[in-house]
């Protein structure tokens, strides 16, 4: 082995411009893949973590019937049964957040519109988002509060301030009538403009009254200690809960449909990285081909040494898998500062972009991905292409005829 | 003893097209510590015979034995396993490794034999010391002339303690004083050693060095001189 590797390895450098050539051709495709495929899936990232965050949750219960037909009359019995899984999970749930929504009509004295009635636990809430934060005017609910907080898209439309007062009418748990008057406590500020123009929150506890819905959810999202644990948190939870009654979901199957969109436009991207492979394949095809050629006498003159055609390939081989190492640790040692850099600090965007991305709720930034599966995905898709390419000096020594190449 | 004995050899070249006869029908017994030049004009079979009874090409009928071994029913494996063991090659164009060392050079044969690392270095320094490369062990070939790096060649073909060397033209792309030396040091290392050497040439120095000198003609044994020298 030992003869293998000194033999590949000064091989390496009897050509040095060549072997630097295609280390380097290695190096920029690798880093071009990391950076590409880094930032695609940062950008991506962030729009799932924001949605997780937001919206969401990592794992929701639900009313086994509510996915299909999103009514209060499908909300869940959040009773003793739920609190005591909950409570049996506790190692594994960071926290919880309850939440039961509704629609209702919301009038002022000239005004009435449409709304989405969000009940919610205040103290649980915050520790998802950052919506006590967002005040524009007034305060934040607190949990035993009976008035409302308006996002500011809705109180613009319906041109009211902290302060005043307005009417909600609309129909509760199995069809009892839900009707009361609510102080508006404070506007809050959200930047997506469907939920801006139609979101009003109350505390948790008077939704459940004004609905007539007395301990019942519409969801109950969950946070794991570890967003990586998860699909087996869901598995225990699923199992501690009766199927006929509660469904429990993860976030890829409640974001299902954006999911299968991120990865058609990924299949999109794939095309691009597959013209960066190619590109690496037959550079290290190429200078494997060269190689051959100059060197078929003195294998040739090997082989009628004594040594064995498997031996001999092995050097090549190895020679191969030498230029792939040596520019895929030049590619990931260039990468890593940048992509971390960028991690840390993401790219700012400006103009119509960052307009839009502001619109709906996102940061207008273009962060980049330090994930290590990023990395070692890449590594792998070269090692792999480095692999192929070395078959083809393989199968050359294998049949190579001494006698033709000693001429 | 007998070391190589060839029954009936022939080699046809273009079997389908126009045959080349390159050899026809040669019956030769080299016995050991032989120092023996095959001659004969271009086209005459001597590299044929050479590449035969080298292992390195097969004939189209006959029989070759290596010290009790039919050599051309051997598998390739096999047979490149048998001219590691038994064959030392000495090339016109001496096809040193570039990237070794002449220590390494000679040293790689062992390597490939696995011969432990302590005798592998005694036995490529004495080598190299009896070809009068010595002060050169660790210069690599392209740093050598074309005398050295044949004395180097022929250093290797001897590092494996072959049953015999063989030699094509080794002299071919020397100059008349490189040549005379490699001659002197063959012809010594034939006596210390024992060392079989067959060469085949065109060359007037090595045929006057030779024991035996066999002349082919058409690929066929037209002579066959036992000389004294």
């Amino acid at each position: 082995m030992k003869m293998i590797l000194t033999l590949a390895w000064r091989n390496l450098w009897r050509k040095k411009k060549r072997s630097f050539i295609t280390i380097s051709s290695v190096l920029f495709a690798i880093f071009l893949a990391i950076i590409f495929d880094s930032l695609e899936r940062g950008s991506y990232e962030r729009m799932i973590d924001n949605l997780v965050k937001y919206s969401t949750g990592y794992i929701q219960i639900q009313d086994i019937l509510y996915e299909e037909e999103p009514s209060i009359d499908n909300s869940l019995l959040f009773d003793e049964s739920v609190h005591l899984l909950l409570e049996n999970h506790e190692e594994d749930i960071s926290y919880y957040v309850p939440r039961l929504q509704n629609f209702a009509l919301a009038a002022t004295e000239n005004i009435t519109r449409g709304v989405m009635v969000i009940g919610i636990e205040p103290s649980h809430e915050s520790k998802l988002n950052d919506l006590h934060e967002r005040m524009v005017s007034g305060s934040f609910l607190l949990s035993d509060d009976k008035d409302v907080v308006l996002a500011n898209g809705l109180a613009e439309i319906l041109k009211v301030q902290t302060g005043d007062t307005l009417v909600l009418i609309g129909q509760g748990f199995q069809g009892v009538t839900a009707a009361g008057k609510y102080l508006i406590k404070g506007i809050v500020e959200l930047k997506v403009p469907e939920m801006s123009n139609n979101s009003l929150f109350m505390s948790l506890s008077a939704a459940q009254w004004f609905y007539g819905a007395e301990d019942r959810l519409t969801s109950l999202l969950v946070m794991p200690h570890k967003p990586s644990n998860t699909h087996q948190l869901a598995g225990k939870l699923r199992a501690g809960l009766d199927a006929e009654w509660y469904a429990v979901l993860t976030w890829k199957e409640l974001l299902k449909d954006l999911l299968a969109l991120m990865k058609f436009d990924m299949a999109g991207s794939m095309v691009m990285m597959m013209v960066l492979y190619i590109v690496i394949t037959f550079g290290m095809f190429g200078t494997i081909v060269t190689m051959m050629i100059e060197r078929q006498r003195e294998y040739g003159m090997l082989i009628s040494l004594g040594m064995q055609r498997y031996t001999l390939a092995m050097v090549c081989f190895v020679e191969t898998l030498f230029i792939s190492i040596a520019g895929i640790i030049a590619g990931v040692a260039l990468a890593i500062p940048l992509v971390l850099y960028f991690y840390h600090n993401p790219i700012p965007l400006t103009g119509e972009m960052a307009k839009t991305m502001l619109d709906y709720g996102f940061e207008p930034v273009m962060p980049l991905s330090a994930d290590p599966a990023l990395f070692i995905k890449q590594i792998r898709i070269v090692l792999i292409l480095a692999i192929l390419v070395g078959m083809y000096p393989i199968y050359k020594i294998f049949s190579l005829d001494i006698q033709e190449v000693r001429k | 003893m007998e070391i190589i004995k060839t029954k009936n050899l022939s080699k046809i070249y273009n079997d389908n097209a126009l045959p080349v006869k390159a050899l026809q029908d040669v019956n030769l017994i080299f016995e050991q510590g032989e120092f023996t030049a095959i001659v004969g004009p271009s086209g005459s079979g001597k590299t044929t015979f050479l590449n035969m009874i080298g292992g390195l090409d097969k004939p189209s009928s006959g029989e070759i034995h290596i010290h009790n071994t039919e050599i051309t029913r051997l598998s390739d494996a096999k047979l490149i396993d048998f001219r590691l063991h038994n064959i030392g090659f000495v090339f016109q164009s001496y096809n040193l490794l570039p990237v070794l060392t002449a220590k390494e050079n000679v040293s790689f044969i062992m390597l490939l034999q696995r011969v432990p690392a302590k005798w592998m270095d005694a036995r490529a320094l004495e080598l190299l010391r009896q070809v009068g490369l010595e002060d050169k062990v660790d210069v690599k070939p392209a740093k050598l002339s074309g005398g050295q790096q044949q004395r180097v060649a022929v250093a290797r073909a001897l590092a494996s303690k072959p049953r015999y060397v063989l030699a094509d033209e080794p002299t071919a792309n020397l100059d008349t004083a490189s040549a005379m030396n490699l001659l002197d040091i063959m012809s010594r290392l034939n006596r210390e050693e024992k060392a079989t050497f067959i060469f085949s040439t065109h060359d007037q120095r090595v045929i006057d060095r030779a024991r035996r000198v066999i002349t082919l003609v058409d690929g066929k044994v037209a002579e066959d001189l036992k000389v004294k020298n």
